[in-house]
C-alpha cells in the first residue's frame, strides 16, 4: 500500500519533471525555470549573495530564463530545507543554494528529488549525482592579493583579519600568506580571526574588527586584508581613522569589488579586492541547464561540480582605484605561474 | 558611618584601579607584552565596555524596579537599527536620540506585557528579542528594495561623531586651541609604572567621542538618581517590596513603567553607540549578545552602578586584549594566578578551607598552563573575556544579592 503510493508519487514527480523539461520548448523563451536560494543577507548584501544575484540576472537577460529568488530569514536548517523543498516541488530546475550552510538541508532535499538538478556555492560535501558543487580556489585569488600587499607595504608588516576561523576562511589566509612570503620573504603576516566557531558573530561585528585593525596598525602593520563579511567595514574605518593622524594604511576587500561600494574616504585606502566570481558559477549552472547539460566535473570524494580558480576566471583581484596598476606585471606573472601549475598555492595555513 | 579600618568606596576603587595597573606593569616588564598597558588597549577597552555598561545600566533600572529584562538584547537591536536609519539620514545625534526612543519603544512593549498584563518577565523578554530582530529585518528589507539602503543587512554610513580629550593632560582641542598632551609624553618615556599609568589614563581620557563621555557620566548619574533622590528610593522600593511601597503611597505601576522605559532607553543608546560610534553603520546582528553580557555585568556588579562598571570594564579589557594581541592574553594568565592567590589568601584568613583549596588549585592550574604553553590556542583566546568574568563572578557570587521582588508579578492590593 505504502509502497504503491510512493511509486505513484515517483511516477508523478518524474512526469512533472519531464513536463517541466519538455512543455515550454514550444515557447520561444528559454525552457529553464531556475531558482536561487540566498543565505541570510540575500540580494543586496554587497557580498557573495549579490554576486550570485548578478549571475542570475545575466542568465535571465541572455536566455530569458524564468527565475525565482528566496532568502533565508531565520537561518535555521529546517527553514533552509523548507525553502529548497518548496522550490523543488514547484518544479524549479536547476536550484542554486548560496552558501555552505545549505549543505545539510540540500543533502536531504536533493535525495528526495533525484530528477531535479541542484547546485551549491562554497561546499563540496554533498556527494550526489544531481548536486553541482560550485567551489572556488580562494587561495589563488588571495595569493594575488598577498603579492599586491607585499609590494605595497612599506613596513613589511601585513595583517589578515578573518571573520570566523573556519576552513573556508583559512583557505584565504593560507593563500594570502603564501603570496606575501613569495614576494617578500622578510615580510610578516599577523593573522587574527574575529570569533571562533561555533560563534559566527565574527561576520557581523565591525566594532570588533576595528579594534583588531587598530591593534595591528599600532604594531606598525600597514596593509590589512579582511575576509570577514560585514565586519570588514571595521577594517576600512580603522584605516580612515589612521589617515587622520597621517598614518597610511592600505586595506584589501573581499568577494566583490569593495572599492565600488566604499565611501570616498575609504576609497583612498582601498588597495584592491580579492574577487570571487560567484556570478560566473551561477551563470554556468543555468547556462548548462539551458542546453540540457549540467556542471558535473568530478571533484573527488564523490562530489560533482566545478572548482573555479584563476583558470576559469573564478577568482582574481580588482584594479579599481588604480593603486596596484604598477604591480600588474608581477601579479599577472604570479597568476600565470599558478595557472600553469608552477606555483602550488596551499589551502591550509602552515604550522 | 564607616566601619573602622574600612576604606570609603571611592578610595578603595582608586586603590584597586592603580593596584591592577601596577600588577599589569609588573607582568608587562616580566613578559614583554607591551600591549597590556598601551594607550590603544585602554582606548579599545573603553570602546568595547561602553555598550555593555549601557546595557547593564538598562538592566539595573528595570531590575531595581522589580522587572527582569531579558529583552535588553532586542532593545539594543532596535536602538542600533534606529541609529543607522535616522543617523544616516539626519546625522549622528539625531540617530542617537532615535536609538534611545526606539529602545524605549521596545521597553514599552515589555512594560505593558509584564506590568499591566502580568506576563512572565522572561517569556516577554525573549519574545522581544525575537520580535525585534525580525521587525528590523523586515523594515530593512523594504528599505533595501526601495533602494535607499545598500542591502537589508546594512544601513548607509553615518557621519562620525566629534571627539575630544581632556585639556592639558590628553591633548584635547578647545575653541581652536590645541592643548598639550602631557600624559602621552610621560607615557612615551617608558618609566616603569608611571608611564604605564599615564598610558592607561591617556587611553581613557584622550580622543574620546562625546557619546563615550556621556555614557561614562551616566554611571554616576544613575547612582545619584537611584540612591540620592526620592524618585530613586521609590523606584528601588518597588523592586524590594512593592506591597510595602504601595502601603506608603508609592504608585508602584508608574515606578515600574519608569524603570523599564529608562531601561529600554539605556539599551537603545547602547545599540546606537555600537552602530554610530563603534562602527559607522547599522549592521545586522552587530549586537551579538552584548545585551546578555550587560545583564551578566549587572549581576557581577551586585545591582550597583559602580560594580557593573567594573564588570563591564573587566570584560571590555579582556576583549580588547584578546582582539589586539593574543600574546598578551598569555601574559594575562599571570594576572589570573595573582588574583586567585589573593582570593585564596582571603578565604584562608576567613577560615574557608574548601574555597582556599579550590582557589589554590586553580592558581596552580593556570600557572602550569602559563609555563607549559607558549601560545594559547585561538579558541581559548576568544574565550578570555567570558572566562575572566566567570572566574570573578564565581568567586564573588556568595555575596551577590539582587532586589528581592525582581521577576515577581505584582498586582495592586497584593492580589496574586
Amino acid at each position: 500500500m505504502k509502497k504503491s503510493i510512493r511509486v505513484a508519487a515517483l511516477v508523478a514527480a518524474a512526469t512533472l519533471a519531464a513536463g517541466v523539461l519538455v512543455a515550454p520548448t514550444a515557447n520561444a523563451a528559454s525552457k529553464v525555470k531556475a531558482a536561487i536560494a540566498y543565505d541570510i543577507g540575500g540580494r543586496g548584501d554587497k557580498s557573495f549573495n549579490d554576486s550570485a544575484a548578478a549571475g542570475l540576472d545575466r542568465a535571465k537577460k541572455q536566455f530569458g530564463a524564468t527565475v525565482k529568488e528566496v532568502t533565508v530569514t531565520q537561518g535555521t536548517d529546517s527553514e533552509r530545507e523548507d525553502k529548497l523543498r518548496l522550490l523543488a516541488k514547484a518544479g524549479y530546475n536547476p536550484i542554486v543554494a548560496v552558501g555552505f550552510l545549505y549543505a545539510g538541508p540540500l543533502k536531504k532535499v536533493a535525495t528526495e528529488f533525484p530528477k531535479t538538478q541542484f547546485a551549491i556555492v562554497d561546499d563540496s560535501s554533498v556527494a550526489l549525482p544531481n548536486v553541482s558543487s560550485l567551489v572556488f580556489a580562494e587561495e589563488q585569488g588571495s595569493y594575488l592579493a598577498g603579492v599586491a600587499a607585499a609590494l605595497a607595504s612599506v613596513t613589511g608588516q601585513i595583517g589578515y583579519i578573518g571573520g570566523v576561523r573556519i576552513p573556508l576562511l583559512q583557505k584565504f589566509e593560507a593563500g594570502f600568506v603564501a603570496g606575501v612570503k613569495a614576494t617578500d620573504k622578510n615580510a610578516t603576516v599577523d593573522v587574527k580571526y574575529v570569533t571562533e566557531p561555533p560563534d559566527f558573530g565574527g561576520f557581523n561585528d565591525p566594532a570588533k574588527a576595528k579594534v583588531i585593525a587598530n591593534g595591528m596598525i599600532d604594531k606598525g602593520i600597514d596593509v590589512i586584508y579582511s575576509a570577514a563579511g560585514g565586519s570588514g567595514a571595521g577594517n576600512f574605518a580603522a584605516a580612515v581613522d589612521a589617515a587622520k593622524y597621517g598614518n597610511k594604511v592600505w586595506t584589501i576587500g573581499v568577494d566583490s569589488d569593495q572599492y565600488l561600494t566604499a565611501s570616498a574616504a575609504e576609497k583612498k585606502n582601498m588597495l584592491t579586492s580579492m574577487l570571487k566570481r560567484v556570478d560566473n558559477a551561477v551563470f554556468d549552472v543555468i547556462s548548462a541547464a539551458n542546453s540540457g547539460k549540467k556542471v558535473n566535473d568530478s571533484l573527488g570524494g564523490g562530489a560533482f561540480g566545478r572548482t573555479y580558480g584563476l583558470k576559469l576566471g573564478g577568482v582574481g583581484v580588482s584594479y579599481s582605484g588604480g593603486y596596484i596598476n604598477k604591480y600588474k606585471a608581477k601579479i599577472d606573472a604570479a597568476a600565470k605561474a599558478i595557472t600553469a601549475g608552477k606555483i602550488k598555492v596551499p589551502t591550509t595555513p602552515a604550522k | 558611618m564607616l566601619e573602622k579600618g574600612k576604606l570609603s568606596g571611592m578610595r578603595r576603587t582608586i586603590i584597586i584601579f592603580f593596584g591592577i595597573i601596577a600588577i599589569l606593569s609588573i607582568i608587562r616588564v616580566a613578559t614583554g607584552a607591551s600591549d597590556l598597558t598601551s594607550v590603544g588597549t585602554a582606548q579599545a577597552a573603553l570602546l568595547l565596555s561602553v555598550p555593555i555598561v549601557l546595557a547593564a545600566l538598562g538592566g539595573l533600572f528595570a531590575e531595581r524596579a522589580g522587572v527582569v529584562n531579558i529583552g535588553l538584547e532586542g532593545m539594543m537591536i532596535m536602538g542600533a537599527w534606529a541609529g543607522g536609519f535616522m543617523g544616516s539620514k539626519h546625522g549622528p545625534w539625531v540617530g542617537l536620540l532615535a536609538a534611545i526612543f526606539f529602545g524605549a519603544v521596545g521597553a514599552l512593549v515589555h512594560a505593558i506585557a509584564t506590568i499591566t498584563f502580568g506576563v512572565d518577565h522572561v517569556v516577554s523578554g525573549v519574545a522581544i528579542n525575537i520580535i525585534a530582530a525580525g521587525l528590523v529585518r523586515y523594515i530593512s528589507t523594504i528599505l533595501a528594495q526601495g533602494g535607499s539602503w545598500p542591502g537589508p543587512s546594512q544601513s548607509p554610513d553615518v557621519e562620525p561623531i566629534g571627539q575630544n580629550g581632556l585639556p592639558i593632560l590628553s591633548g584635547g582641542k578647545y575653541f581652536g586651541w590645541q592643548s598639550p598632551d602631557i600624559l602621552n609624553s610621560i607615557g612615551e618615556k617608558n618609566w616603569f609604572l608611571i608611564s604605564d599609568i599615564s598610558r592607561v589614563l591617556r587611553g581613557l581620557t584622550g580622543e574620546l567621542s562625546y557619546v563615550t563621555m556621556i555614557a561614562v557620566a551616566l554611571v554616576p548619574i544613575s547612582y545619584y538618581i537611584l540612591w540620592k533622590t526620592s524618585f530613586g528610593l521609590r523606584l528601588r522600593s518597588t523592586g524590594e517590596s512593592p506591597i510595602a511601597a504601595e502601603s506608603l503611597g508609592v504608585n508602584v505601576y508608574a515606578m515600574k513603567y519608569w524603570g523599564v522605559l529608562l531601561s529600554g532607553g539605556f539599551a537603545g543608546l547602547g545599540g546606537g553607540f555600537l552602530a554610530i560610534v563603534a562602527a559607522n553603520h547599522y549592521q545586522e546582528n552587530q549586537i551579538g549578545g552584548r545585551g546578555y553580557i550587560g545583564l551578566a555585568a549587572m549581576l557581577f556588579g551586585n545591582w550597583r552602578p559602580g560594580g557593573l562598571l567594573a564588570g563591564s570594564a573587566l570584560f571590555g579589557f579582556a576583549d580588547a586584549l584578546q582582539l589586539r594581541d593574543s600574546a598578551a592574553i598569555h601574559a594575562l594568565l599571570l594576572l589570573i594566578v595573582a588574583f586567585l592567590l589573593f582570593a585564596a589568601w582571603r578565604s584562608f584568613k576567613k577560615g574557608q578551607r574548601i574555597a582556599t583549596i579550590v582557589a589554590l588549585a586553580l592558581a596552580g592550574f593556570f600557572a602550569w598552563f602559563f609555563v607549559a604553553f607558549e601560545e594559547l590556542p585561538g579558541q581559548l583566546v576568544t574565550m578570555t573575556p567570558y572566562l575572566a568574568t566567570l572566574i570573578v563572578l564565581s568567586l564573588a557570587s556568595q555575596r551577590l544579592r539582587g532586589p528581592a521582588a525582581a521577576g515577581l508579578p505584582y498586582r495592586r492590593g497584593g492580589l496574586k
